[in-house]
């Protein structure tokens, strides 16, 4: 029981990461209907520019200091919602018109060039970066589980920001612009809603989202590399889909529950099963419930 | 579908990738390069193929063990060579690549060697192994270990970098010495993590060590937190990880974070690497690793004497396993005056009773051609620095 209760609260740690990029997967896939593949790449970018920025303030002598993590966190956050919102102009914005698959096909070239590009600038490479700032490893107990008070913050800044993004959206006149466009583009750009900045909004909160679990993880697991974007982006979709993709509660209780599910069936099954697990489930929800567990938009061209 | 596309593309980017990185600067990379003098006749000469990376990333390996090997041939000839034959090198460039290596071996094959003692990465040793034993040579293998070489029924493969199996040895005898009885085995599903996992799965089986499961972590997991339950679940009193450096930093550091300080972190030779230690940061300090001594870790008089006498003869000092090539030239010398021959077949043969002292340990090879006796050691991180542990089995 002891060690159940260990498993999930680990689950639910992991799955804060998930809930982050999924909220990002499931954003710009209500809106657009784009899977973007590129997701997990921004991510895995905003790790290496907060990687850069921490180099360029003297991180060595950071231990500690939450100040200043805030706000190269915030730096990040900006920069890669900004190279989001850069792609989608340069992009996705010229293709809109284009079918579905097309786009979705330039996402994974996004993907790759991402990758690609990170393995041959200077200073960042295919190597394993050893993350220059890491957390104490002071804790405490939750239940008998040990966790440090930096994972605990993460979870909860990971909490916030989820309750951020699902006010902005459900409660704001911006939220209702979004949801207009996702409803219907054409019909929201004839009652004069900027359907060009809405959607560049959206790109921009997704990947500041992305930017924010990078951080963490970096912050966390101490390395970085550039290929370190690809699993946890399918996860992440995975997490999406689970919840009900491009429904923001959705991407929150799928990133909650894969990661619960996944810590489960490692304890149980061990490690080599953890995938086959998380995935089996994946099959289980959609076939009893084919949008997802909250989800009401049926994934209807895909 | 659409998941299936994308692993597909992904897995084929990052193939031509590692091709890209791995083939960089390696054209036109099948020249000879003979070392030996051009003025012993070719009747009392005694010619060995050292097929090796003179190309790319693994290029600097490659010059520092045939440097080793030069140096105990013309240590041999100094002293009137194998039975009155002076030993002559011809390298060949196997730029660490399947393809090269093979037709490295096919070359040296048709100019006549009449021993092999080459090769340093064990991907272009395997596809050569069939070349060189349908010429029926010896086939001396420096510092390749893939546990794969010696499983080709090749009577004529020897491997004097032990594989696999005496990195589990060494780290069952460790585990005795601690007096460890529950281990958690876990590996990173690759060969190499896959092949010691099982080695120390039956090593610990034989010395009554516990291991209640072995964990295989897929390569990409960056999260631990389950394996960590699991090791608190199961009580074992330590971990032996078999995969790589860059996953066993994260392993550590988060099953310290998680709170387990009293057990017991000992990897594989896989996990030694600065890289490890700068992931893990204070969590590295106190974690153990089993390592074949490699040139700059033998001890003793004769080791000392073949550091200064490489130095003196190359102006540099010798790498991690020049020691590996030095030893399997002087296996081969030795084998051969033991046949009272340097015809193939009886070199071969000698090769399979062989018992000498080299600078790497005690020399001989089981049946298949796995080295044993070779010297092990067991690292400690102490203050951010990999030092010999106080303790040795």
């Amino acid at each position: 029981m002891q060690l159940l209760v260990g498993e999930i609260e680990d689950g639910i740690f992991l799955g804060a990461f998930f809930v982050l990029i999924a909220l990002g997967y499931s954003m710009v896939y209500g809106i657009l209907r784009l899977i973007n593949f590129a997701h997990g790449d921004f991510y895995m970018l905003a790790a290496f520019i907060s990687f850069t920025i921490f180099g360029a303030v003297g991180a060595s002598h950071l231990h500690g200091q939450w100040l200043v993590i805030v706000g190269v966190g915030l730096a990040t956050m900006i920069a890669t919602g900004a190279a989001n919102v850069l792609v989608e102009r340069l992009v996705y914005r010229p293709m809109r018109r284009a079918a579905l698959l097309s786009l979705m096909i330039a996402a994974l070239g996004v993907s790759q060039v991402l990758e690609n590009g990170v393995l041959n600038i200077p200073g960042w490479g295919a190597a394993y970066l050893a993350y220059p700032v890491t957390t104490s490893d002071a804790g405490t107990y939750i239940f008998g589980t040990r966790f440090t008070y930096a994972q605990i913050a993460m979870v909860v800044i990971a909490g916030l920001l989820s309750v951020g993004v699902y006010y902005l959206v459900s409660r704001t006149m911006l939220g209702k612009a979004m949801r207009a466009v996702a409803e219907d583009r054409i019909a929201a750009s004839l009652m004069g809603i900027n359907v060009d900045r809405v959607i560049a909004l959206v790109f921009f909160i997704g990947g500041a989202l992305a930017g924010a679990a990078a951080i963490m993880a970096g912050l966390y697991y101490g390395q970085i590399n550039y290929l370190m974007g690809f699993t946890v982006g399918l996860e992440a979709f995975t997490a999406a889909v689970l919840g009900g993709i491009g429904n923001i509660p959705g991407a929150v209780l799928g990133g909650l529950l894969l990661g619960i599910v996944q810590s489960i069936g490692t304890g149980v099954f061990g490690a080599q099963w953890a995938v086959v697990v998380s995935f089996g489930v994946l099959v289980g929800v959609l076939w009893l419930r084919p949008t997802g567990i909250l989800g009401e938009r049926v994934a209807r061209r895909m | 579908m659409v998941l299936r596309n994308r692993g597909l593309l992904s897995v084929a980017a990052a193939t031509s990738v590692a091709v890209a990185v791995a083939g960089y600067g390696l054209s036109g990379a099948s020249t000879v390069r003979s070392h030996a003098t051009a003025s012993i006749a070719s009747g009392s000469v005694y010619k060995v193929g050292v097929p090796m990376p003179e190309t790319g990333p693994n290029a600097q390996a490659g010059t520092e063990i045939f440097d080793a090997e030069q140096l105990a041939a013309d240590q041999i000839n100094a002293k009137g060579g194998v039975l009155g034959h002076k030993i002559q090198l011809y390298e060949q460039d196997t730029a660490c690549e399947a393809q090269t290596g093979a037709s490295a071996d096919a070359k040296l094959v048709s100019l006549g060697v009449q021993a092999f003692v080459g090769n340093y990465c064990s991907g272009a040793a395997l596809p050569g192994e069939p070349i060189v034993a349908r010429a029926g040579l010896p086939n001396l293998q420096p510092s390749a270990n893939d546990p794969a070489l010696t499983q080709g029924h090749f009577k004529d493969v020897f491997l004097l970098d032990p594989n696999s199996t005496g990195d589990a040895t060494e780290a069952t005898a460790f585990f005795k010495m601690m007096h460890v009885k529950k281990v958690l085995i876990a590996d990173d599903q690759s060969a190499f993590g896959v092949s010691v996992a099982q080695a120390a799965a039956a090593d610990f089986r034989h010395a009554k060590i516990k291991f209640p499961t072995v964990q295989a972590v897929p390569a990409t997991t960056t999260d631990f937190s389950a394996v960590i339950s699991v090791i608190k679940s199961t009580g074992v009193q330590a971990v032996y990880w078999t995969g790589y450096y860059a996953q066993w930093a994260l392993l550590v550091k988060q099953a310290r974070a998680a709170g387990l300080n009293k057990v017991v972190y000992v990897g594989a030779d896989s996990t030694v690497d600065p890289a490890f230690i700068s992931g893990a940061g204070a969590a590295a300090n106190g974690t153990y690793a089993t390592i074949v001594r490699t040139t700059q870790l033998l001890k003793g008089k004769q080791a000392n004497l073949f550091t200064r006498q490489y130095r003196a003869k190359f102006h540099s000092a010798p790498g991690p396993y020049s020691a590996f090539g030095y030893d399997a030239m002087n296996t081969l010398a030795a084998a051969a005056r033991k046949a009272h021959s340097i015809a193939p077949a009886k070199v071969i043969a000698a090769l399979h009773k062989i018992h000498l002292n080299g600078l790497t340990g005690p020399v001989s090879f089981t049946k298949a051609g796995a080295r044993v006796g070779a010297k092990f050691v067991v690292l400690e991180v102490k203050h951010g620095a990999y030092v010999s542990a106080p303790k040795q089995p």
